[in-house]
């Protein structure tokens, strides 16, 4: 295990044991997962595979689950087996960014709005205008749509705003679920590589996506997702060197 | 290890120097490799004495007569459906009731029909005009549990349509002097008029909207009614609509002729419902469910039209039952139209069950109950009744006839979820995977294998492993020679090997490639003296390895 | 014709039906539950502020403050009862509406047994006395009614367009689930809104009963033109509830000096009816385009 090479940098998130599905559908299998501070890691898998579910599963959305989930030491993951979402609020204050799937976006608040309601938490609040600035320096587009309703934006402009959205809280750890998705791939690219250029500092990124060509090389680690379970892991600088001897 | 009581074991290749003392070593009592087959196949998860299969009491003997069924006209359905088959286990014919409704309906409306028999006394009067009423309110709820349950639509303006054709039918008693078997007809009329004016804007509405829009003509009748000269403002109601009670007939057997006559008009309201509800209309709506519309719509399902046959059709049945109140009760009072009315009957429909007749009047049974038959509780029978409809509205997903399903649906949630957590019985393998993988010897060879190193992993200790530092090769004690053939039965990729690096000075261990022309690659930057301390370096990775797994 | 009269009436009207519009609406589009015990809130609360003129101060603030607070409580009540328990269960919609319902019906009877049906009479607030503008001449509570009215309710919409709770009630009427995940607690944010719209009906209610009376069911005839304005602006739309308040308080006004004040009712159903047929969806329909994109 590599655990040695992350030794000295603390565990953001650390998954033990997860299960979790809908009902009676069992879509996350006993899956183990250690996120430690500053990585960026690509979570590739095909449709169906569980990535958007273990990313629900994260933020308490999933129909059942059981596991631990220690997110900066602390559970927030607990047996569970209903009421979806009724402990998420909670678990984002405690630092989580979720960035869903296709737009979860507020159609008839104006980007700005937007990008407040992504800082709810008390210092993020008192501080939003610092961040909104740094939040257009990644996403220059916004700048002039700023007073518009996001339910007026394109495709690719709500995806800037609902990441936008997540990057506005003090997260410990993003998950962006799908960047990509359904956007031309010029934009979607531009997405991503705003994604990259995001300092994370003492913060983490898990970025989960069917295109791997998109993340390859930018990430810290690709982990695989197969059938509910993590398969194989790569760093990302040893794919690339891979690659640079063939 | 160093337990006094730990067996000792002797090396059985001693005996063949009978002269010299056996190697002896400290080692694991005996375990047998059944302990962990018996752990892995038990049934683990907790079960609940709670019913398992659908429990039907089986008659006996089918014959000739369970094939010429009666059966009722105008349809081909029988009476009961009743099942016949031969049981192959107890190889003997039986038969099976598949739906017991229509037995519980019979025996509820004979309950009904001889309910006059065992009334007391001094209830008399009380409980009789209030059974009376209850039949009205039940005919009226049935036709509402047409609208509401069946088309969907969200109407408040029964009562309003009921009040209508009770008013418009004295009204034109009053003026023509109509004979009273003419008032139903005359009602039915007037409530198709009324059914045909707010079934209107149900083809652009839906929702709230429409309910709040039907509220609106309830409270437009009210205080028409309320206002209007002609409709008996002054009297608080229009009376003098001619009674269907032959004359000369003692106070209790008007009593009891009218009860029947109500119960008979609830029997009409079933018919009515079932012909609406089990035939053609219904299904077709039951196909259109809600949020499902569109769907339906590309099937050829003519859903709005659908919707509107079943509101006119109910509209007409008020109609009738509005004039059959006018008679009833000689006429109509604006009681009919005020929100307490609405409010009650809509705790009729929702105590039941929405979109069931019976649930239509079993509520209207609880409430007619506590309302009239309770009446020294005052107010506070509003309040049994508000707090009846308040906990089933925060307990209850479809009213009291839900309540099977609803527990049903929440046990087999259980069950489904309970099954989905645990662990796959023993194998390593995941359903998913299983059913992928080409040769599925592996999925039962990597379900022994993972049983196997359960059970070696229980074999280590610190005995063993003293045991093999102290001789890494030659014989050993049971414990450790499992664990060595296990180890050396694994597969050549990433086995562990040691490579000399100068013989009896250096040694390594490297874990080999299994790639022929691959080198092996090195584990670990160190290097040993003697073989046998290599050896058990290897020895303990592995055992580390398998610890790990 | 006393135009003048007219206009202030319905102005006045329009304030205090508007007030309960917005309640019914803002509840609605962020809790997604129809508050049909609104009619028992607002007794509740006219009770409330006669308890405190009776044994506080009949001074205007005490009352007015008391009528609001009760209010308040109602809605807390409300929400514990008919929101908290179900509002994650299937079928929510309609089984809040009928357990809202049940409230009213179970809450008015206990103020009927516990006060007894004879209506009681608040202190007038805003004293007695004309005041003339532009040559209209306008008495004292009505000039309060509104002024209070309006003065309130702008508070209010001002604090929702820019404070940080106010953002989250806006997020919840948008998108609950993407509220969520936001961070904004369902449960925590429908207790702020049930207080707020509480209020909202305490305050109609002390404004209100400067010309009706405080009855054990006063409440059901605002809830029903409340509910109506509210869905003839478009659920959810604040615009909306207040331009169908106008409309209503114009006609109600209009109604009751020209035909006589039996055929309000009959005038506003109708009014309803056509605006209905026209725009299934309510004003709302015509003014927002981008919601449902």
């Amino acid at each position: 295990m590599n655990v040695s090479d992350h030794g000295v940098r603390p565990a953001v998130l650390d998954v033990k044991g997860l299960s979790a599905g809908w009902g009676p559908m069992r879509v996350i299998h006993d899956l183990d997962l250690t996120v430690f501070a500053g990585e960026r890691i690509g979570l590739v898998g095909l449709n169906g595979h569980g990535k958007s579910t273990l990313f629900q599963a994260i933020a308490g959305l999933t129909g059942w689950q059981r596991g631990s989930i220690k997110l900066n030491g602390e559970e927030v993951g607990r047996t569970r087996s209903q009421g979806p979402g009724r402990y998420t609020h909670l678990i984002v204050r405690r630092g989580l960014a979720f960035i869903p799937q296709g737009d979860e976006i507020f159609h008839g608040l104006t980007v700005e709005e937007h990008l407040d309601s992504g800082a709810f938490t008390k210092r993020a609040w008192s501080e939003r205008g610092i961040r909104k600035t740094k939040i257009l320096l990644i996403f220059p587009p916004l700048e002039k749509l700023m007073k518009t309703a996001v339910g007026r934006l394109s495709g690719g402009e709500r995806r800037m705003v609902s990441i936008g959205r997540g990057l506005m809280s003090d997260a410990e750890l993003f998950l962006v679920d799908e960047p990509s998705l359904g956007l031309a791939p010029k934009i979607g690219k531009a997405v991503v590589e705003a994604l990259m250029a995001v300092e994370l500092g003492g913060s983490a990124m898990v970025i989960a996506e069917q295109n791997v060509a998109l993340l390859e090389g930018s990430v810290d680690r690709i982990i695989g997702m197969h059938a509910g379970k993590l398969k194989g892991e790569a760093s990302a600088s040893r794919a690339m060197s891979a690659e640079r001897e063939r | 290890m160093t337990d006094s009581s730990a067996p000792i074991w002797i090396d059985p290749i001693d005996s063949q120097f009978p002269e010299k003392p056996g190697r002896e070593a400290v080692t694991n009592s005996f375990l047998s490799h059944q302990v962990t087959w018996d752990e892995t196949t038990r049934f683990t998860p907790k079960m609940y004495p709670v019913g398992r299969l659908r429990y039907y009491y089986k008659w006996p003997g089918h014959g000739g007569r369970l094939w010429s069924r009666l059966r009722y006209w105008p349809t081909r359905r029988r009476v009961l459906n009743i099942h016949g088959d031969y049981n192959l286990k107890t190889m003997r014919r039986e038969k099976t009731i598949v739906d017991k409704r229509p037995i519980w309906w019979a025996l509820a409306l004979a309950a009904l029909f001889t309910m006059p028999l065992f009334v007391p006394e001094g209830f008399r009067n009380t409980v009789m005009s209030a059974a009376s009423v209850f039949a009205i309110y039940a005919a009226i709820n049935l036709c509402w549990m047409l609208i509401v349950g069946t088309a969907g639509i969200f109407s408040l303006a029964t009562y309003a349509v009921v009040g209508a054709a009770a008013y418009g039918a004295t009204y034109l008693a009053i003026m023509l002097g109509l004979p009273w078997w003419v008032l139903p007809f005359a009602g039915t009329l007037i409530g198709l008029v009324f059914g045909v004016m707010i079934a209107l804007p149900a083809m652009r509405l839906d929702g709230f909207y429409y309910a709040l829009l039907t509220l609106g003509v309830v409270e437009l009748c009210r205080v028409f009614v309320v206002q209007s000269r002609q409709l008996g403002s002054a009297t608080g109601g229009l009376y003098g609509a001619p009674s269907y009670l032959p004359d000369g007939l003692s106070q209790s057997n008007r009593l009891l002729f009218s009860y029947y006559a109500s119960v008979l008009l609830m029997i009409f309201a079933l018919f009515i419902y079932r012909f609406i509800d089990g035939k053609r209309l219904g299904r077709l709506l039951r196909m259109a469910q809600e949020k499902k519309e569109g769907f339906a719509q590309a099937c050829g399902v003519d859903f709005i039209r659908a919707r509107i046959m079943v509101f006119l059709a109910s509209s007409a049945a008020l109609g009738f039952i509005g004039g059959f109140y006018a008679i009833h009760f000689g006429g109509a009072s604006p009681n009919l139209f005020s929100f307490d009315t609405l409010l009650l009957s809509l705790a009729m429909l929702v105590i039941g069950g929405i979109g069931r007749a019976e649930g239509a009047v079993l509520g209207t049974l609880i409430v007619v109950f506590i309302d009239r038959v309770l009446i020294d509780l005052g107010p506070l029978r509003y309040v049994l009744i508000g707090t009846i409809m308040l906990s089933v509205a925060l307990f209850l997903r479809g009213g009291l006839f839900g309540i099977k399903d609803q527990f049903r649906t929440w046990r087999d949630k259980k069950k489904s979820e309970r099954r989905a957590t645990r662990a796959e019985k023993g194998g390593e393998m995941l359903p998913e995977e299983a059913t992928e993988m080409e040769d599925k010897d592996q999925v039962y060879f990597r379900r022994f294998d993972k049983m196997q190193r359960d059970f070696l992993k229980r074999l280590v200790s610190d005995a063993v492993i003293a045991e093999h530092q102290s001789r890494p090769l030659g014989q050993h004690s049971e414990a450790l020679e499992r664990l060595l053939i296990y180890f050396r039965r694994q597969g050549q990729i990433d086995k562990y090997a040691i490579l000399v690096l100068e013989e009896f000075k250096a040694y390594r261990i490297v874990a080999l490639s299994g790639h022929r022309g691959t080198a092996p690659r090195v584990v670990e930057d160190r290097n040993y003296e003697t073989p046998d301390q290599a050896y058990h370096a290897l020895f303990l990775r592995r055992v580390q390895d398998l610890l790990e797994t | 014709m006393n135009w003048g009269f007219i206009i202030t009436n319905a102005i006045t009207l329009a304030c205090i039906y508007g007030t309960l519009a917005i309640g019914i609406s803002v509840t609605w589009s962020s809790l997604g539950l129809i508050n049909m015990a609104y009619g028992f809130i607002f007794a509740l609360s006219g009770y409330g502020a006669w308890l405190a003129s009776v044994y506080i101060a009949p001074n205007p603030a005490v009352v007015m403050v008391a009528g609001i607070l009760t209010g308040a409580a109602g809605g807390l009540i409300v929400c514990l009862l008919a929101f908290i328990p179900i509002h994650d269960k299937p079928n929510f919609q309609l089984r809040a509406l009928i357990a809202t319902l049940a409230i009213s019906l179970v809450g008015n009877q206990i103020l009927l047994w516990w006060f007894g049906p004879r209506a009681k009479s608040l202190p007038r607030l805003f004293g007695n006395w004309n005041a003339d503008i532009f040559g209209i001449v306008v008495t004292s509570d009505k000039l309060g009614a509104s002024l209070s009215a309006i003065v309130l309710l702008t508070m209010i919409l001002l604090w929702m367009r820019s404070s940080r709770r106010g953002l989250e009630i806006r997020a919840m009427m948008m998108n609950p689930h993407a509220a969520s995940i936001v961070g904004i607690g369902v449960r925590r944010t429908g207790i702020y809104v049930m207080a707020l719209t509480g209020s909202l009906a305490g305050l109609a209610s002390v404004l209100l009963a400067q010309t009706y009376y405080v009855a054990p069911f006063s409440g059901i005839t605002p809830m029903i033109k409340g509910l109506s304005i509210a869905l003839v602006g478009g659920l959810g739309s604040i615009p909306g509830a207040i331009i169908g308040a106008i409309m209503l308080g114009v006609n109600e006004a209009l109604t009751s000096s020209l035909l006589g004040g039996q055929y309000v009712l009959i005038t506003q159903f109708l009014l309803i009816i056509i605006v209905l047929l026209i725009r299934p969806r309510g004003i709302s329909g015509i003014l927002d385009k981008a919601r449902e994109a």
